[in-house]
């Protein structure tokens, strides 16, 4: 078997395993998804009653609701594996250490995708916000908004997991760096519900792979240092 | 002792170069007395972000050849650009106020990026401060500090575009005296201003080296002195029973 | 405010800090100079954890 090939499998393989663990316990997807809710639902009290100011809001509060859920989501993903010591004993397998990155960020993004789309429609009702045709290129968005949370959240959980005060630390490091990607996730979606009047869409949409492409590569590039030394 | 020379010509220089700007040169025709304000400010920000570049390569060396020589640099380059970032930051605003009306403009793509800049840096130095470990302590740091460095440019075009991609009100541009057009006067007290900077920003950092490496020294020397102490007191528990809390702390300085 | 008072505020801050930065910098040097020239030998008795960079 190829490198590559390996490596893709035994990438795929670390996903399965959390997948799989998260379908049969469902702790991560029922509170991750509790508090996305709950925070749509606090932006509501925030910023309501008037119905405009919140339709108008409503990209930012759903990216913003997304956020701090994937927040938890990739910390969780990588304190399943401290809680036995599988950390260490995933560091030792003969593996390129990008295959495990990559096995992580995928579980994670993977969940960012499924807590998107079922937010999407809970920001609908809420904000009174009519999606419309639009649900194509929302789904798009999620889809290369959460590529790109889920290779910076991956990587600082590796880097936070073992570390003092690990629940600050993660939003402390991760939410600078997302800082474009929140930008452009919401200029795409506030784009893609009001029908793209200036045509900035695909530029959004561009920054966002951009993004995600420089964010997979340093994340996998530098994930090796952390399973040797912390 | 020229490390001494140069931090007396640095003061030197910045006093000449403040003076300079506050009194000698003339206020500008649109911006008033505010312009004096860019001198500091350009200066601040070009050293904010020279720090950040130093920091990220320090760590580079440090993955690299795993001397915590580099780490020394990484810190100290932290720990300045730090502080010259929150210069380039409260300098924009006091320029922004005057200017433009308001201490904040969201869409000025250099006050949001070193905006986001400074919370990059606070982030990097809070990492380094609950990392105990100094070969862990610096390899976290290292790669945080690359991640951070690369999303430098990505949120600086990403601001840019938010302005530009819809209309937005046009500004007293900034940047009027790095245009090659600009009067004498106002370049000469620019370029003044940041000679003197970086003149001060070597000094602070040579200074800032060396207590690091001294920092070092002292934490290895605790280290290596828990290390003497455990053996020691197993050693001396040879013939008697070792209580758990003995055997735990030889096991803690074996690690 | 006039525009003076904010080039007041904006050289003095800066400069102002950068003068307290030094300072201070400077006493921290020597302050971890003192604690080295003791530590020439390595004494068990040396509680100190030294700081950190």
């Amino acid at each position: 078997m190829s490198d590559v090939r390996r490596e893709i499998t035994i990438a795929w393989a670390i996903a399965r395993k959390d997948l799989l663990a998260e379908l049969r316990g469902r702790h991560t997807a029922v509170s991750t998804l509790t508090f996305a809710a709950l925070v749509l639902l606090l932006f509501g009290f925030a910023l309501g009653p008037d119905a405009h100011r919140l339709a108008d809001a409503a990209p930012g509060l759903l990216w913003l609701a997304l956020v701090f859920a994937g927040l938890l989501a990739v910390a969780r993903f990588h304190q399943i594996e401290t809680e036995d010591g599988a950390l260490e004993q995933l560091a030792l397998y003969p593996v390129d250490r990008r295959a495990i990155y990559a096995g992580k960020a995928l579980v994670g993004a993977i969940a960012m995708v499924i807590l998107g789309i079922l937010v999407i429609p809970a920001v609908a009702l809420m904000y009174a916000v009519n999606i419309g045709p639009a649900w194509a290129v929302l789904v798009l968005t999620v889809v290369l908004g959460a590529i790109g949370f889920a290779a910076a959240g991956t990587f600082y959980a590796g880097v936070t997991v073992r570390m003092r005060a690990r629940e600050v630390m993660l939003p402390l490091l991760v939410l600078p760096i997302i800082a474009p990607l929140l930008l452009a996730a919401v200029k795409a979606t506030t784009a893609a519900l009001t029908g793209d009047p200036f045509g900035e869409l695909p530029a959004w949409l561009q920054l966002l792979a951009a993004f995600d492409v420089v964010m997979v590569i340093a994340g996998a590039g530098t994930y090796g240092y952390l399973l040797e030394d912390g | 002792m020229k490390t001494r020379i140069l931090g007396f010509v640095a003061l030197a220089a910045v006093l000449a170069a403040a003076g300079f700007g506050l009194f000698v040169v003339p206020a500008d025709l649109n911006q008033g007395d505010a312009q004096r304000i860019m001198y500091p400010h350009v200066a601040s920000a070009w050293l904010a972000y020279l720090s950040f570049g130093v920091t990220a390569l320090a760590g580079i060396g440090w993955l690299w050849r795993r001397d915590l020589r580099f780490d020394a640099v990484a810190v100290s380059s932290a720990e300045i650009g730090v502080m010259f970032t929150a210069f380039a930051i409260w300098g924009g605003m006091m320029w922004a106020r005057p200017v433009w009306g308001t201490f904040w403009q969201w869409e000025d793509p250099r006050l949001t990026t070193t905006a986001l800049l400074l919370a990059l840096y606070v982030g990097y130095l809070l990492l380094r401060r609950l990392s105990d470990d100094p070969a862990r302590r610096a390899t976290r740091a290292a790669i945080v500090g690359l991640v951070a460095a690369v999303d430098i440019p990505i949120v600086h075009f990403s601001v840019i575009w938010w302005r530009g991609l819809h209309q937005g009100p046009t500004f007293l541009d900034p940047n009027k005296i790095l245009h090659p057009a600009a009067p004498l006067p106002f370049v000469l007290a620019l370029v003044g201003m940041v000679l003197a900077f970086t003149l001060t920003w070597s000094w602070l950092m040579i200074r800032r080296y060396q207590l690091a490496r001294l920092q070092a020294g002292h934490e290895e020397a605790a280290r290596y002195g828990r290390v003497v102490r455990a053996r020691a007191k197993a050693r001396g528990h040879e013939t008697t029973m070792t209580s758990p809390i003995d055997s735990g702390d030889a096991t803690e300085a074996a690690r | 405010m006039k525009d003076v008072a904010f080039v007041i505020a904006a050289y003095g801050v800066i400069i102002g800090g950068l003068g307290l930065y030094a300072l201070a910098l400077v006493r921290r040097l020597a302050a971890a100079r003192r604690q080295s020239r003791p530590e020439l030998r390595s004494d068990p008795a040396d509680q100190g954890d030294g700081g950190r960079a």
